[in-house]
């Protein structure tokens, strides 16, 4: 295959872990503008444990996805109670200030003779693990989608079972399902704890790809793209997180007509999308519909 | 910077191992056309001009590094040992990360962070943001 | 101490001048459609632009063109932004209105980019001589435009919601929306014009921004945003008075903490400042209508 399609392939699998995680929330009915931070916690994380302390990459993913999941319960514990762009703007001032601190964090170890660790605003160079480990990308690629693949399924059969219609009983009408006996703000911060630990494995992943990482690649930027895909994907099914990613960073990506004017044209399909579609592509309707086709 | 080449004399006097770090020297000049640059690669290993080696170079926007990302091209040696030739098409100016891969005789990847604009590309420096 | 104490706090209210404007805008269209514009600053940076394509064409162009300029063409982006992502959403869901702004903001920082492709573009300068001292304070000649500015977008403002016919429709279209339909005031108009007059707002605060650093870049979109955001938010989000409060507060506390902490603390601080409000007072960060 392709290197540009096998590195186009990753990429999407990669943001796929980020919209997966924007989604989860969106279900529990808000809205996070900070998905990027456990991203960005998760690579940090990640790539200290490898490029550091020498631990292989399963168990410093493991390890990752404990310190996402902490933060982001950490950040909705005070906030939860808030709603709409308060709950986002709380979020988003919590990424921002996880975001400098990766700008003050200066801490390098001598591995093989060289300084290695996170060098503040410099960046963290030589996160090797994967490419010592002489996996080629068409190998890590299959690793990526292996990963996303296992927490699709396992998200897609959570949503089919009684998980999936309680978690959209408490994103729609949490007063009703607190009527109807269910700890609202407990389920909230599970499904906030899993979208934090989502987002974290997506960043070490992401991490020992780019081998490099920096403070300014887990800004604000890569969370609203990570929002906006699951919302344009359709919050009908966790299918479409997905291919609200493929749409942008596949399709557009990967036409070269657009070539410059990609997010012209990406931008101007979004909005109209959500003319028509306020739901996404893949909104509840549409999967019922699909649904009933294939039953 | 200056940290840097402090680090680095201070292991080449210290550890011969040390001294295997691959350094790379980037230059570009901007073609006219928009966005498009013409590089030319320098590659050393404790001094010693690389050659013969593959090298694929691609590049990723730092505030959006995933969806960003410019198709990797393979460099050709240039007339210089150590030396590489690539045409880089970015999609806007500024800052971005170029990802470099060395296969062959030595195995390596590198990122390089370059400030791109009309006048061709400079190591990024870190400004406090406004 | 005490001369860098006032130095400081002249520096944050002149800082927190510039930002009043740019965070009534912001609260403007928050106010009276409670949906938050994401591509507010983007549609101000496009009309930055449009000005520094003008001056670079037509260099015999004075400051108060190119700011006529500057605020048509924001004016009109913003138009056209409340037509793709307002007004069809003016029911439906405030989320998918949000990440529609976010996709224009994409589309307009394109449109920036492609107009003038380099990253950093001159723009003219407001002022050139000498700052100002005054007592041992240094006072910039651009702050005080600024402050002028301020002043004069507020008694502006105040004077269109209060004393006019379109002012009245939007008081009463945010009391009470029903009633307001009912007595023959068309929502989808008012709240264009809301839009318009936002980005006007706007307009003449970004420009004064970008005439006081003689510089525009691509990143002055963000910027402009997550001003209007963070101070419409510190002053309570959706009050006109309180926006103004929170843009000098904003500007304050900004200057201050970048002299004792540095650049990098001193947005650390803003956002601990933000989260800490939300996540203690959550109730301070409610206020029902815009007057």
């Amino acid at each position: 295959m392709d290197a540009y399609a096998v590195s186009v392939l990753t990429n999407i699998g990669l943001l796929g872990f980020l919209a997966l995680s924007a989604y989860l929330v969106l279900l529990a009915g808000e809205m996070s503008f900070g998905q990027q931070a456990f991203f960005g916690i998760g690579a940090y994380c990640g790539g200290m444990l490898t490029a550091m302390a020498g631990w292989p990459l399963p168990l410093a993913a493991l390890a990752a996805m404990a310190a996402g999941a902490a933060a982001a319960v950490a950040v909705a514990l005070p906030t939860l109670r808030l709603r709409g762009l308060y709950f986002a703007m709380a979020t988003l001032a919590a990424a921002e200030m996880a975001r400098i601190g990766f700008e003050l964090l200066h801490w390098q170890v001598e591995v093989a003779g060289e300084p290695v660790g996170p060098d503040g605003t410099q960046g963290f160079r030589g996160i090797r693990w994967v490419f010592e480990a002489g996996l080629a990308p068409e190998g890590y690629a299959v690793l990526v989608w292996t990963a996303l693949a296992a927490v699709t399924a396992l998200l897609a059969v959570a949503e089919r079972a009684r998980l999936g219609a309680t978690l959209r009983a408490v994103g729609e009408d949490p007063a009703l399902a607190a009527a109807l006996g269910l700890d609202v703000h407990r389920f909230k911060l599970g499904v906030i704890a899993a979208s934090g630990g989502l987002a974290a494995l997506g960043g070490v992943l992401f991490a020992h790809h780019n081998t490099y990482i920096e403070p300014r690649n887990f800004d604000v930027m890569l969370g609203v793209h990570g929002l906006a895909y699951a919302l344009i994907g359709g919050l009908g099914t966790v299918f479409g997180a997905l291919v609200g990613v493929a749409l942008d960073v596949g399709l557009l990506e990967g036409v070269r007509v657009f070539q410059g004017y990609r997010m012209i044209v990406f931008g101007g399909l979004v909005a109209l999308l959500l003319v028509l579609r306020p739901r996404g592509l893949l909104d509840e309707e549409t999967v019922r519909w699909i649904g009933r086709r294939f039953s | 910077m200056d940290r840097k080449a402090f680090f680095l004399i201070a292991a080449l006097a210290a550890a011969p191992a040390a001294a295997q770090r691959t350094e790379a020297q980037l230059e570009c000049r901007f073609t006219g056309t928009d966005f498009v640059y013409d590089c030319a690669l320098r590659l050393e290993r404790g001094a010693t001009p690389i050659e013969g080696a593959r090298v694929t170079v691609g590049a990723d926007m730092p505030s959006m590094p995933m969806a960003h990302h410019v198709r990797p091209v393979e460099a050709k040696p240039g007339a210089a040992p150590g030396e590489y030739r690539f045409r880089l098409a970015l999609e806007m100016p500024g800052e971005w990360a170029v990802k470099l891969r060395l296969d062959g005789p030595v195995r390596e990847q590198l990122v390089l962070r370059y400030e791109f604009d009309d006048k061709g590309a400079r190591p990024a420096v870190r400004r406090a943001r406004k | 101490m005490l001369a860098d104490l006032l130095q400081n706090t002249l520096d944050g209210l002149a800082a927190g001048a510039s930002y009043a404007p740019v965070a009534l805008g912001f609260a403007l269209i928050f106010g009276v459609l409670r949906r938050a514009n994401l591509s507010y600053g983007p549609a101000i940076m496009l009309g930055c632009y449009a000005a520094a394509l003008a001056h670079g064409r037509f260099p015999g162009l004075g400051l108060g063109a190119l700011a006529a300029i500057a605020l048509l063409a924001a004016v009109l982006a913003g138009a056209y932004v409340e037509r793709l992502c307002f007004a069809p959403h003016r029911r439906g869901s405030a989320v998918a209105a949000m990440v529609a702004s976010f996709a224009l903001w994409m589309q307009l920082e394109e449109i920036a980019t492609l107009m003038l492709p380099r990253h950093v573009v001159a723009f003219p300068a407001l002022y050139e001589g000498e700052p100002l001292a005054i007592a041992g304070l240094v006072l910039r000649v651009e702050a005080l435009a600024a402050i002028a500015t301020a002043a004069a977008v507020c008694a502006l403002l105040a004077a269109i919601l209060y004393r006019s016919r379109f002012g009245l429709a939007v008081r009463a279209l945010v009391a009470a929306p029903l009633a307001a339909e009912l007595s023959g005031i068309r929502p989808a108009r008012v709240f264009f014009l809301v839009f318009a007059l936002a980005s006007a707002i706007g307009g003449t605060a970004g420009f004064l921004v970008a005439a006081t650093d003689a510089q525009i870049t691509p990143m002055m979109g963000l910027w402009l945003t997550f001003k209007g955001l963070l101070a419409t938010m510190l002053g309570g989000l959706g009050s006109l008075p309180g926006a103004v409060a929170g843009a000098l507060v904003l500007g304050l506390v900004e200057a201050h903490a970048q002299w004792f902490l540095g650049p990098q603390l001193r947005d650390f601080v803003v956002y601990l400042l933000l989260f800490s409000l939300l996540a203690a007072a959550p109730r301070w960060m409610r206020t029902p209508s815009p007057s």
